[in-house]
């Protein structure tokens, strides 16, 4: 079972080096306990671009899909064999990356 | 097992139903009947029959002969291992912290306790429809983010078990004095239910103070209903309760958890306190003698344990007893800042006023909370106190 992690923010703020050096070693345990998937950084919405191409004509708009005050700045997807185990993981990675995050399963 | 059942007919709805009701089963016949050979085959065979004529069995389910049976303790349950720890996987599913707190209780009495959604819809106040979807999304959830049918390991368990024991508490209250004026003022199914539910959580777990604190507040509480509620509807407070028509078994039964919990010589945690209050006030034979000391004594170390404005107010009204209603409007009005939208608060102050001749300000505080109150008992008690205001 995969769940995707996701980092919420409302700064625009980087991760401090404290940050990052927590980030790491709460990717390693991941890794070392078979969690890991996949995990990156993302841009601000600032550097989005939605694309709609759903009437044949593809509508290109600069900026994210949707504004608001908080929003994904980066992601884990982990393996995990339920909630449980995710949130526990979750309420680490929230720890050392010093975010809010949301856990949502994969279908 | 409910996963198994799941598996064989993809449906959590059903299997969840159907399982809790053949663990149902079993808990009453095994300890008689014995414990058959092969276990779980028994469990799935019967829940698969449960399954089947599940919508037959829920038309004809209430009335009032099994709320009765529901409130008293049927004898010592044999601890039934592989059972028991279904039923609790059941019930801490339900009470995932992972679910909106009135999914929690939506769904508890929906699986655990087997009531319909249009009864659990009726005693929250909401559309069948609204009650329907919210636990339909709940069972969605639970399966899609996969919320697992597990005992919490005992790390998580103390934290786990207080979130099944608040749910519980709240649908006890809810019976215990209704919310809303759509429904009677109080309502006895709930508060069966509710004990019903807790008894279980106590026997599954009976190392748990606070399980069994629990229960024996829901006990001492429910002893009193009978004298709670005037011939009009009105609610009676505690002082003014004819004591002669409490029922002394299930006062009884609390006490006796009490001191079972006094023995321990565990620290008391919120449910063994709050147990213990309404012990001293089910132990006097008259409001008068009621031992407000010991009241007090035991608010002193809720508080220190939940330092809330509730409990402040609470021990303002033994305050009262002690050192005079003066003393307790001293305290009472510290609690404005957080308190003011409260009834109890409101009329808590509309007391004490009353009790120092202030009428004016008493029947203020009196109408204040009356405009708070969605209770037609409590209202109709409310009232009455007023006008007594007015004529003293």
């Amino acid at each position: 079972m995969q769940y995707l992690v996701s980092v919420i923010t409302n700064s625009t703020e980087l991760a401090t080096d404290e940050e990052g050096a927590a980030i790491d070693v709460f990717n390693s345990r991941l890794q070392a306990e078979g969690h890991w998937v996949f995990a990156g950084g993302l841009g601000g919405p600032d550097t989005a671009t939605v694309i709609d191409n759903r009437g044949g004509q593809p509508l290109v708009t600069d900026g994210p899909f949707v504004e608001s005050k908080e929003y994904l700045i980066g992601f884990w997807i982990i393996e995990a064999p339920d909630l449980d185990v995710a949130l526990a993981l979750a309420t680490e990675g929230s720890k050392a990356c010093n975010r809010k995050i949301e856990v949502r399963p994969f279908l | 097992m409910v996963g198994a059942l799941t598996r064989r007919f993809g449906d959590l709805d059903l299997a969840e139903e159907a399982a809790a009701e053949a663990f149902a089963t079993a808990v009453q016949r095994w300890p008689t009947d014995g414990v058959p050979p092969a276990p779980g085959a028994w469990l799935t065979t019967t829940a698969t029959r449960k399954a089947i004529d599940s919508i037959r069995r829920e038309n004809k389910r209430g009335g009032k002969q099994k709320e009765a049976q529901l409130l008293y303790d049927d004898g010592p349950g044999e601890p039934l291992g592989a059972v028991d720890d279904e039923r609790l996987r059941l019930i801490f599913t339900c009470c995932h912290p992972a679910l909106a707190m009135e999914s929690r209780v939506a769904l508890t009495l929906r699986m655990v306790a087997g009531l319909s959604v249009a009864e659990i819809a009726r005693a929250f106040l909401v559309q069948e429809s609204a009650m329907g979807r919210r636990i339909t999304r709940a069972k969605a959830k639970i399966k899609l983010a996969r919320i697992p049918y597990r005992l919490p390991s005992a790390d998580d368990l103390p934290a786990r078990v207080s979130g099944v024991l608040a749910v519980l508490y709240l649908v006890f209250n809810e019976g215990y004095l209704a919310s809303g004026p759509g429904t009677d003022p109080v309502r006895n199914e709930l508060t069966a239910e509710a004990i019903r539910l807790t008894r279980l959580v106590r026997a599954l777990l009976p190392q748990d103070g606070e399980a069994a604190g629990l229960l024996a507040l829901m006990l001492l509480i429910e002893a009193r209903r009978a004298a709670r509620l005037s011939p009009g509807g009105e609610l009676i407070a505690l002082d003014e309760q004819d004591r002669t028509a409490w029922d002394r078994t299930l006062i009884a039964e609390g006490h006796r958890l009490v001191r079972e919990r006094l023995a321990a010589g565990a620290a008391p945690g919120r449910y063994q306190l709050l147990a213990a209050i309404n012990a001293v006030h089910t132990s006097a034979h008259d409001a008068r003698s009621t031992d407000w000391r010991q009241i007090l004594a035991l608010y002193d170390q809720l508080l220190r344990l939940d330092p809330s404005p509730i409990v402040a107010l609470n021990r303002a009204v033994a305050v009262a007893e002690l050192d005079g209603p003066q003393v307790a409007l001293g305290a009472v009005d510290r609690l404005a800042d957080t308190l003011a939208g409260y009834h109890a608060y409101q009329a808590t102050r509309a007391d004490l006023l009353r009790r120092l001749g202030r009428g004016e300000e008493s029947r203020a505080a009196y109408d204040r909370a009356i405009e708070l109150t969605g209770n037609a008992a409590e209202i109709a008690a409310l009232r009455r106190r007023r006008d007594r205001s007015r004529t003293g």
